[in-house]
């Protein structure tokens, strides 16, 4: 007795421990739970649209009421794509899609052959045909063989059925088109683990070594076009070319000429450059009393940059590059360096105290023997890149994704069962049909069917409604 | 007035006759006004996409790098859509309401034309010509699949309405016993069709056919509309058309992105709510293969992921700023 118990409680306990599993993975890969998993990322998702994203603590405190700023920086939610939360769910997401798809999906839709009850399924209909037993099933069988359904036989409870298929294949479209969200998911992983990615700006005549790549970028030149166009509404200053003229170094430690150009990204081993932003770099001379300060700018600042005034509290920021100074002092709409200045913000402490305009090449005082000098522009590229190695992962992906929604939207697999009932040689053909889609969609071409099948049976008699059921 | 205005100006007059026929036909279900509405409605959608094309020859410059070529080429599309339905479902009782809408489009499109402008360096790119196409054709299915949902929605409440007026069942027993026949003769049994344990014959509320048969106007009209299930499908295979389309407008899309700006995925506004939408028509596809939510719930879904397209079409490229913000 003692030897049985021992014997059966760790079966039990392997059933209890399987019957755990089962609910477990029912429950993960139940719609509603999955339905729940996605409303969470949509949430998610909206908070990213809504919050702005990547910006320095700063532009918060400066640009939100302090108790969103704080919120936002404390729970992350400035980089929430890239928080673990994020690509957790997302993560999570596709652990429930892949599970749903073969813990659930996969088996309705590749439903075994059995038994059915033809008058319960909405779509039925039943034909009365002459002949010997023999004759009546090799006709119906070539009926459907002939139109290109794949037919089965099987004896069931000592009844013969016949089942015919229609796009079988197709049934599993669902399951192509999960597997390429899985490969796209792959190639993303494969960024984040062996990718990267950054942004750099070199100016016109220097040169700037990237520091993953080790590849080294000269420029060259910069050139930019942006023409002037009439429209209905005035003169708009269309951009229309941006490119770098670089020297650039690889791992083989050769200087090669290239061009950077928007929409034409240069690829150095494996690694890929664009062309992403530019500007204008001018240099600053701050003086008191005709001194040099020493902690005024050494090099040219960027649009963003700025330095302190001497030992005041007052700062300056490079606001702006202004490419044409208009009458008054004003900022004209032609963004080309025709008459150039700079838009200079003050701060006093951390107070954004108003703007100056200083025209290139002429300075201006600040009071206090104070004056700021901005010297002639240098042009600078903004140069981005990205090694993603992840790249025909999801690429593929992406069409295997395609192709299973192809799949499954484009073509219906279906299924009929057919039963043979009668004697002598007055036989009754009982068919239903089931579509992975549900029957109205199938109602016409079932109805068409049906109706070929009494033609080829003729003279046969007519077949009589399925009805009853619904009363 | 310059020729590519003569020719929308043709194009808006031929889609309000459209419109103003098809309604009529939407209403009386007479063969005269449809066989006046659909004329106009090839003659629009031809002179539109003349005028798209002459644009392109006079300029040199794709006519889809702003707002209003792009809402030009959508209610081009959306009305092309809806004529390859109408021609294979005949469905032209929808034209009025589709047509509507592409003139509203295309009269709001002509508010953004600001003549030639060349494109900027970024949409520079042979991508222009296939993800533009693409995503803007897709936007148009789903509007056309909005105004079947919305029809589907017009004769749901209607029927409803009438089963609340106290029109009985009997209806059922009448169709099952060899009423209006489905499908081209075959009577396809009545079925609980859905949770909510409403019985319906083809999709349609039992009360609508003793109401027809009681002589009510709002059910006899409601009777010459296609069945809530037929609706409910026409509004299926439409998405079927747009969300493929999506899907690929996003992966080329996403290529172009790779080329032009460095990654090809940034989660840009536009990116965001294009995945949005997509997740919305995602959700409609898994959750029409379930009797619970086919029908009412979906249609409500196509109506919301419509919304959802608009917001990623004109909301993200005129209120939020962003590398998809091209309006001129």
């Amino acid at each position: 007795m003692a030897t049985s118990e021992a014997t059966r409680s760790p079966s039990r306990l392997g059933a209890g421990l399987q019957d755990g599993v089962r609910e477990l993975l029912g429950q993960l890969s139940n719609f509603w739970f999955g339905m729940s998993l996605l409303a969470i990322w949509g949430f998610l998702t909206l908070i990213g649209v809504i919050v702005d994203q990547g910006k320095d603590a700063s532009f918060y405190e400066t640009n939100y009421t302090p108790a969103l700023a704080r919120l936002v920086l404390r729970l992350h939610l400035d980089n929430i794509y890239h928080s673990p939360a994020y690509l957790g769910i997302v993560g999570f997401i596709l652990a429930c899609m892949t599970l749903a798809t073969f813990w659930r999906v996969i088996p309705t839709r590749l439903p075994p052959l059995r038994a059915v009850k033809i008058d319960k399924i909405p779509l039925n209909a039943s034909v009365t045909v002459r002949g010997d037993e023999a004759t009546v099933r090799e006709r119906v069988e070539t009926f459907f063989a002939k139109r290109d359904w794949l037919v089965r036989k099987r004896e069931l409870g000592g009844v013969e059925w016949t089942f015919a298929d229609k796009h079988n294949w197709a049934r599993r479209g669902v399951l192509v088109a999960h597997v390429g969200f899985v490969v796209i998911a792959i190639g993303t992983t494969l960024y984040w683990a062996f990718g990267y990615s950054g942004q750099t700006t070199v100016l016109a005549g220097s040169s700037v070594t990237i520091p993953e790549s080790k590849a080294v970028f000269q420029l060259d030149r910069f050139r930019f076009r942006i023409d002037p166009i009439q429209t209905r509404s005035g003169i708009v200053y269309q951009p229309i070319d941006y490119v770098s003229d670089v020297h650039v170094t690889g791992k083989d430690g050769k200087a090669r000429l290239a061009q950077i150009r928007v929409n034409h990204p240069l690829d150095i081993d494996g690694t890929s450059y664009y062309q992403a932003s530019y500007g204008f770099a001018v240099p600053f001379t701050v003086t008191k009393d005709g001194v040099p300060l020493p902690n005024a700018p050494q090099t040219p600042l960027k649009e963003g940059e700025g330095f302190q005034l001497g030992d005041t509290t007052r700062a300056f920021q490079y606001a702006k590059f202004v490419g044409t100074i208009g009458p008054g002092n004003t900022i004209g709409a032609d963004p080309r360096p025709n008459n150039p200045g700079v838009l200079l913000n003050v701060f006093d402490g951390n107070q954004n105290i108003g703007s100056v305009l200083v025209p290139l090449e002429r300075g201006i005082d600040l009071g206090n023997g104070y004056r700021v000098d901005a010297g002639r522009y240098l042009l600078y590229s903004g140069i981005q890149y990205r090694h993603d190695p992840g790249i025909p992962f999801v690429g593929i992906g992406a069409f295997v994704l395609l192709a299973g929604l192809c799949i499954s939207f484009y073509f219906l697999p279906a299924r009929l069962y057919v039963r043979i009932d009668g004697a002598d040689r007055a036989w009754t053909v009982g068919i239903a049909a089931t579509t992975v889609k549900g029957y109205d969609i199938y109602e016409e071409q079932f109805a068409a069917l049906v109706g070929e099948l009494e033609r080829a049976e003729r003279p046969a008699v007519p077949r009589t409604l399925a009805a009853g059921a619904a009363t | 007035m310059s020729t590519d205005q003569v020719l929308i100006v043709i194009a808006i007059s031929a889609y309000i006759m459209s419109t103003l026929a098809l309604f009529t036909y939407f209403l009386s279900r007479d063969r005269l006004p449809k066989l006046i509405g659909i004329p106009f409605a090839f003659v629009g959608c031809a002179v539109q996409f003349v005028e798209l094309v002459y644009r392109y020859q006079t300029s040199h410059i794709w006519p889809l790098t702003n707002l209003y070529g792009s809402l030009s080429l959508f209610s081009a599309m959306s009305v092309a859509i809806f004529i390859g339905f109408a021609l294979k479902y005949d469905l032209w009782f929808i034209g009025g309401f589709v047509e509507a809408l592409a003139a509203s489009f295309l009269a709001y499109a002509l508010t953004w034309n600001e003549g030639y402008l060349p494109a900027v360096p970024a949409l520079q790119s042979y991508w222009i010509k296939i993800h533009v196409p693409l995503v803007v054709s897709s936007y148009a299915a789903f509007m056309v699949a909005a105004v079947t949902a919305f029809l589907y929605l017009i004769k749901y409440y209607g029927e409803k309405s009438l089963e609340r007026r106290g029109f009985a069942a009997t209806g059922l027993r009448t169709a099952a016993a060899g009423g209006p026949a489905l499908g081209g003769g075959l009577q396809m049994q009545a079925y609980a069709e859905s949770a909510m344990s409403q019985r319906m014959v083809g999709g349609d509320f039992p009360a609508l056919a003793s109401a027809a048969a009681a002589g009510d106007p709002l059910a006899t009209w409601l009777s010459s509309l296609p069945s809530l299930a037929k609706l409910d499908i026409t509004t299926y295979r439409i998405v079927s058309v747009g969300l493929p389309l999506l899907t690929v407008g996003i992966i080329t899309g996403a290529w172009w992105a790779k080329e032009a700006w460095g990654a090809y995925w940034q989660w840009d506004p536009k990116e965001t709510a294009a995945l949005v939408s997509w997740t919305i028509y995602a959700l409609y596809m898994h959750l029409h293969t379930r009797n619970s939510w086919r029908g009412l719930r979906t249609a409500w879904l196509s109506v919301l992921g419509f919304i959802s397209i608009m917001f990623c079409y004109l909301g993200v490229n005129i209120w939020i700023s962003g590398l998809h913000s091209y309006k001129m």
